[in-house]
């Protein structure tokens, strides 16, 4: 048992690792960081809020880039070691397959989880630099240094890195990767030094923490994403699998609005009903309108479902992976 | 007394026929193959390509299942996890994690074996130094030649000390240096009792190192026995001198004429060309200051290479 403990902790470790030293991994983190930097100073439109347009794109950000990632990195660590032949390698090592399959999950909803700190933390910055105020003088202005800050902590991050790769010849990507984490908690704890006008203030973020628990169920619908790309990716292609991942997200994107009307009436709306992951569960931004949080019950409510979800895929994919036959 | 051998790998009846889309059959890659394979022996698998070795081998460690027929491995079935605590493998390409070093991927492995953190501290350095690779250590796998993957490939295969080794193309990419001291670690290995499957169809390697061997074409066993009874010729025999002055070799061919009555062949025994470049290497390497390649390694792993 302590063997493959052992064992599911370094093939999880492994998966994270190699997904993380990806090139694709990191440009997609920087892209969601940038654009969501860059948010507050393109959208000068509001709805009725400050910041509220710019906090439900950066979540659609977030979601957006994490199912690339999720899919991405289900494909190349399961369906592509499975081509190149490394999961022969490791399976003909005393390693279950069972404990193959769900290490390489556990790697995948690490590296998912790291994305989503990224995308959270680049979210209460981006609302933060969205918000105006009033000053003294009656202009109203935003919070430019934050801005300025959070769009310059991935040149920071990939300059220090391509420094560390130079001294120390540690891997660019993950090293990057890393750093970059870090110079957004960095930017985050500066940026709580100065109050909204660029003035030395005691400390406080000044960012709406409200904004994490819808962060987290994004978090949620990602890691049930991965389940999903990682039990297609026993049998089919990276490109099969993106694409019927964005069918699956679309399909529960609307299945409350058309398969919960035609529930009523047909047996098989009622199947599909049940079947399809209801995304609306994870997706509510509407929420935090006019200040509204997301109560604790339903952030435990829904991670009790996407954890059964998810937990019902992966039974189906350790079944359809002990059956594969490794080429 | 005499020693009992026993089987290692025990074959019987094995038939492998891979399947289409709609469950059809598309091919038999091995039909009725029957081998038994006893501890301490090098058994070489011969075969062109697509005879069904690799399939075999697949078989051997549980990645593919069976059609038909019975396969025991170390006295279990390929299933048993378990059972391949014992087996190092080599596939036929270096299957390796590209954006891992050479010592991360000898530690992943050795941790899969729940090595402890000295050993396999002390292994990964030996293997490294016996592949030649210690001064690439925290190079990317990804960047290597196929020749460096290969060398990280068998080192990989021997982290866990195994019982039965299977080289799937051991030498394939490698450089005759290479070649050579994969060659001299089987031969110590099997004088340490550990058994070594080796597949190639390079039919020098296996001449070179194997006791038995078994050649397999298109699925089928058409041949197997030990080496020396497969290919020694048993009507004539071979007698080297030093080299003598030619008078003295008249007499002496004029002599065996009059014995046997038939005339011999003479001719001057020449060193392979393994055996030339090798030397040549030699020479070279002491003279070298820089290696970006792989490097001559001094022998084998303190750790095979004791009883």
């Amino acid at each position: 048992m302590i063997l493959r403990v052992r064992q599911f902790l370094t093939l999880a470790g492994l998966t994270a690792v190699e997904a993380i030293r990806q090139p694709i991994c990191l440009l997609l983190t920087t892209a969601c960081v940038i654009l969501t930097g860059l948010t507050p100073l393109l959208l000068l439109h509001q709805f009725g809020e400050d910041g509220r347009l710019v906090r439900d794109s950066a979540l659609a950000f977030h979601f957006i880039f994490g199912l690339f990632i999720a899919g991405y990195a289900a494909c190349s660590s399961l369906n592509r070691e499975m081509r190149s032949g490394t999961a022969s390698a490791v399976l003909s090592k005393p390693v279950g397959r069972e404990v193959f399959f769900i290490s390489k999950f556990a790697g995948i909803a690490a590296v998912v989880c790291a994305f989503s700190m990224c995308a959270a933390l680049s979210t209460l910055l981006a609302e933060r630099v969205a918000e105006k105020f009033l000053e003294a003088r009656m202009t109203w202005i935003t919070d430019v240094h934050t801005g300025r800050m959070l769009i310059a902590a991935p040149f920071a991050a990939f300059l220090a890195a391509g420094i560390v790769n130079y001294a120390t010849r540690r891997p660019f990507e993950s090293t990057a990767f890393g750093l970059l984490l870090v110079s957004l908690l960095a930017v985050l704890f500066i940026a709580g030094s100065f109050d909204e006008f660029g003035r030395i203030a005691p400390f406080d973020t000044r960012v709406q923490w409200r904004i994490v628990p819808a962060s987290l169920l994004i978090t949620m619908a990602l890691v049930v994403l991965s389940a999903i790309a990682l039990g297609l990716s026993v049998r089919l292609g990276t490109v099969p699998t993106l694409t019927i991942l964005f069918v699956i997200l679309i399909a529960g994107l609307v299945s409350d609005y058309v398969l919960g009307r035609l529930s009523s009436t047909s047996n098989v709306a009622i199947v599909m009903y049940r079947l399809i992951p209801n995304w609306q569960n994870f997706w509510v931004p509407e929420a935090l309108v006019n200040g509204g949080t997301i109560p604790l019950r339903y952030l435990l409510n829904a991670g009790i479902y996407g954890a059964a979800y998810s937990a019902g895929v992966l039974c189906l994919g350790v079944i359809a992976f002990r059956n594969t036959e490794m080429k | 007394m005499q020693e009992t051998k026993t089987s290692v790998v025990e074959v019987r009846g094995l038939t492998k026929i891979f399947r289409d889309f709609w469950r059809r059959p598309k091919v038999k890659a091995v039909d009725g193959l029957d081998i038994d394979i006893q501890r301490g022996e090098i058994f070489g698998l011969l075969g062109p390509n697509g005879s069904g070795k690799s399939t075999t081998i697949k078989i051997l460690l549980g990645l593919l299942h069976p059609t038909s027929g019975a396969v025991t491995v170390l006295g279990r079935s390929p299933r048993d996890v378990e059972m391949k605590k014992d087996i190092g493998y080599l596939p036929e390409e270096s299957y390796l994690y590209n954006y891992l070093s050479p010592r991360e991927t000898l530690d992943f492995y050795g941790k899969l074996f729940d090595l402890d953190r000295r050993t396999l501290k002390e292994r990964t350095g030996q293997l490294l130094d016996m592949v030649g690779l210690t001064h690439a250590a925290d190079r990317l796998v990804g960047e290597f030649s196929k020749g460096m993957a290969r060398r990280i490939g068998l080192a990989q295969a021997l982290i866990n000390d195994p019982e039965l080794i299977i080289l799937d193309e051991p030498t394939s990419g490698l450089d005759p240096i290479g070649c050579r001291q994969v060659k001299d670690l089987m031969v110590t290995l099997a004088k340490r009792g550990k058994t070594i499957l080796l597949s190639s169809h390079l039919l020098a390697d296996v001449e070179d190192v194997c006791d038995r061997v078994a050649i397999l074409y298109n699925g089928k066993l058409r041949a197997w026995g030990s080496v020396n009874e497969l290919l020694q010729k048993q009507d004539s025999v071979r007698l080297t001198l030093p080299l003598q002055p030619p008078d003295r070799m008249k007499e002496i061919l004029a002599l065996v004429r009059e014995k046997i009555g038939a005339s011999p062949e003479v001719d001057h025994p020449s060193m392979n060309l393994e055996q030339f470049f090798l030397e040549v290497v030699e020479k070279a390497d002491k003279a070298a200051t820089y290696q970006s390649g792989a490097a001559r390694s001094e022998g084998v792993a303190k750790y095979l290479s004791h009883d």
